[in-house]
């Protein structure tokens, strides 16, 4: 009966968390990531392509590309149609139109650490690798949007290849920035010129977001009241792991979901004995 | 305003039926597949095999293995654990365990055409090409598209020993072979004889039976019509007569690829898709 009565005031205000239960209007466009995958990045680079001169901060972001997570639904009701909203949700068939932001895993689960901690869901002594096996055994809050393989898998086999889906690599957006943001542009209408993409590119630069979240942590709706310490901004590079990743962890990854991160592109440190071999019978399946 | 009201009071005493908001339970097991794909048949099956002294029904199904899109946020709660629950739901990462059953969406779709005529979504002449382009794309059908469900499916548990996938054909070919798998699965006993019984008593004839004396009092078929069965041919293949040309490459542009890998031949493999889901074709290395 109590989360009853929570709920249903709660619906009456619209106070509640949109998250899955968005509504959602037929030009709404999604930015879906698993989260530590660089959504945010993406969110500063393209609100600069589209909102160009108008600086984009912690302050105002939550305003032009909203966080159906963090947000209520009486504030996603009051966006403007056609909205480009953040989220993290593994494949809902309602989102018409998504850019789907991919890293890999290996890298997002040393990130998802370091947030852990900043959000203190564990202590700085939690064992790295205790973690990585939570991680890849749906044991951490990080679940409730499924497992990496989970969100990226369902996504990518029911849309991939489709016209309103565009996928793109957090290592080829920080690798070729330029290349890939102006695809990115393409995708949201936006005629993508040199100076626009390089005007939104500086204006989304890690050491220009570490300066805003400096500034404005201790208000913006993700950071406020976590541990000041640990940045949000992480260290904003690729292969992180290639160093700091145990081995042992890095292989029950690859144990767990190697052939999606090969066929994703990203290069396996073990041979994966089915990742080339001929497409079994259903039986098999 | 009533309407929100009315809602909001249905909403604080239980009584509004969840569907994918379903409270899950850690052992929870899930019948899950595409409507039109054999889960109710797999549903007597199962009920079958796992309450063999009960005579099941189209009366009791409901409770027995039951639809979190039939019963109350309430009754659903006061059910006997562990339960055994039917779903269409596309991926959702809070079932842990789940028996998926797939069909050849080619006949996926004539059976969902004939649902809706039963249902009076579409009249006795829509014409079948038009359904058919209706059905890719998926909009209005609220489990996603036969791809987007299926492969939500796969994509994240293929492989998993809490997954275990039926094909609707295989059933069909030798039911008691595909229950065995199933028992296996529940950690039911599987004995030739409880098996046996099971499938006698869920063939396409007895489901007929048990249809005509109680599709009135089942809420899935009560409101529908009654010239137009809801248990159908039970058959494979049957997309051979009742589909285009057209349509069935425009089925298999579409989903080609996850198509081959279930094993469903393609009339027109030429012309299936073949940049996506290569990683569908391979699970996790174990």
């Amino acid at each position: 009966m109590k989360y009853g009565i929570t709920r249903v005031v709660k619906y009456f205000l619209g106070t509640d968390i949109a998250g899955r239960q968005i509504a959602v209007r037929p030009d709404d466009t999604f930015i879906v990531s698993y989260p530590r995958s660089g959504n945010t990045w993406t969110r500063f680079l393209l609100a600069n392509l589209l909102y160009a001169g108008k600086p984009v901060t912690f302050a105002n972001i939550e305003e032009l590309i909203p966080d159906a997570e963090a947000q209520s639904s009486l504030h996603m009701k009051r966006v403007p149609s056609p909205r480009i909203i953040k989220s993290h949700q593994y494949f809902d068939h309602r989102y018409p139109r998504v850019l789907y932001i991919v890293r890999d895993p290996r890298d997002v689960v040393l990130s998802y650490y370091d947030f852990s901690r900043k959000y203190r869901q564990i202590t700085d002594d939690y064992p790295l690798e205790r973690y990585v096996h939570d991680f890849v055994n749906a044991k951490l809050s990080s679940a409730s949007w499924g497992t990496w393989r989970e969100n990226v898998g369902s996504w990518l086999a029911a849309r991939d290849g489709r016209p309103d889906f565009l996928l793109v690599r957090y290592e080829d957006l920080k690798g070729q920035t330029e290349s890939e943001l102006a695809r990115v542009a393409t995708f949201f209408g936006v005629d993508p010129t040199p100076a626009l993409l390089r005007g939104a590119i500086e204006q989304s630069s890690a050491e220009r977001m570490r300066e805003l979240e400096k500034k404005e942590g201790a208000d913006w709706v993700t950071t406020k009241g976590k541990r000041a310490d640990i940045p949000f901004i992480g260290n904003a590079s690729s292969g992180n792991w290639k160093s700091k990743l145990p081995a042992a962890a890095a292989a029950e990854i690859e144990t767990a979901w190697g052939p999606l991160i090969a066929s994703l592109g990203y290069e396996l440190t073990q041979p994966s004995e089915l990742t080339s071999a001929e497409p079994e019978p259903a039986t098999h399946l | 305003m009533i309407q929100k009201l009315k809602a909001g009071a249905r909403l604080a005493l239980g009584l509004h039926k969840p569907g994918r908001n379903l409270q899950v339970w850690p052992d929870d097991t899930f019948l899950v597949s595409y409507p039109k794909s054999g889960n109710t048949w797999t549903r007597f099956l199962v009920a079958n095999l796992v309450y063999p002294g009960t005579t099941v029904d189209f009366s009791n199904i409901p409770i027995l293995v039951p639809d979190p899109e039939g019963l109350s946020k309430r009754q659903l709660a006061r059910l006997p654990r562990p339960r055994i629950l039917k779903s269409h739901q596309y991926f959702d990462p809070r079932y842990k365990r789940v028996i998926y059953v797939v069909r050849d969406p080619r006949d996926v779709a004539v059976s969902q055409y004939h649902f809706r005529r039963k249902r009076r979504v579409i009249a006795d002449d829509y014409p079948m090409d038009k359904f058919v382009a209706d059905f890719i794309v998926g909009d209005g059908f609220p489990y996603g598209s036969w791809g987007e469900n299926v492969g939500s499916w796969l994509a994240t548990r293929q492989n998993r020993p809490d997954f275990l996938l039926l094909r609707y054909e295989d059933i069909l070919e030798d039911a008691t072979r595909e229950l065995a798998k199933v028992a296996a699965f529940l950690n039911v006993p599987a004995d030739p004889e409880r098996l046996r019984n099971a499938v006698n008593r869920s063939t396409a004839d007895e489901m007929r039976k048990m249809e005509k004396a109680q599709s009135m009092g089942w809420s899935t078929t009560k409101e529908t019509r009654q010239d137009i069965p809801f248990v159908r041919a039970a058959k494979a293949g049957g997309w051979r007569d009742s589909l285009s040309d057209e349509s069935v490459a425009h089925l298999e542009a579409a989903w080609g690829r996850l198509m081959s890998c279930l094993g469903y031949e393609l009339r027109f493999p030429e012309r299936a898709n073949s940049d996506a889901g290569e990683f569908l074709l391979t699970g996790p290395v174990r």
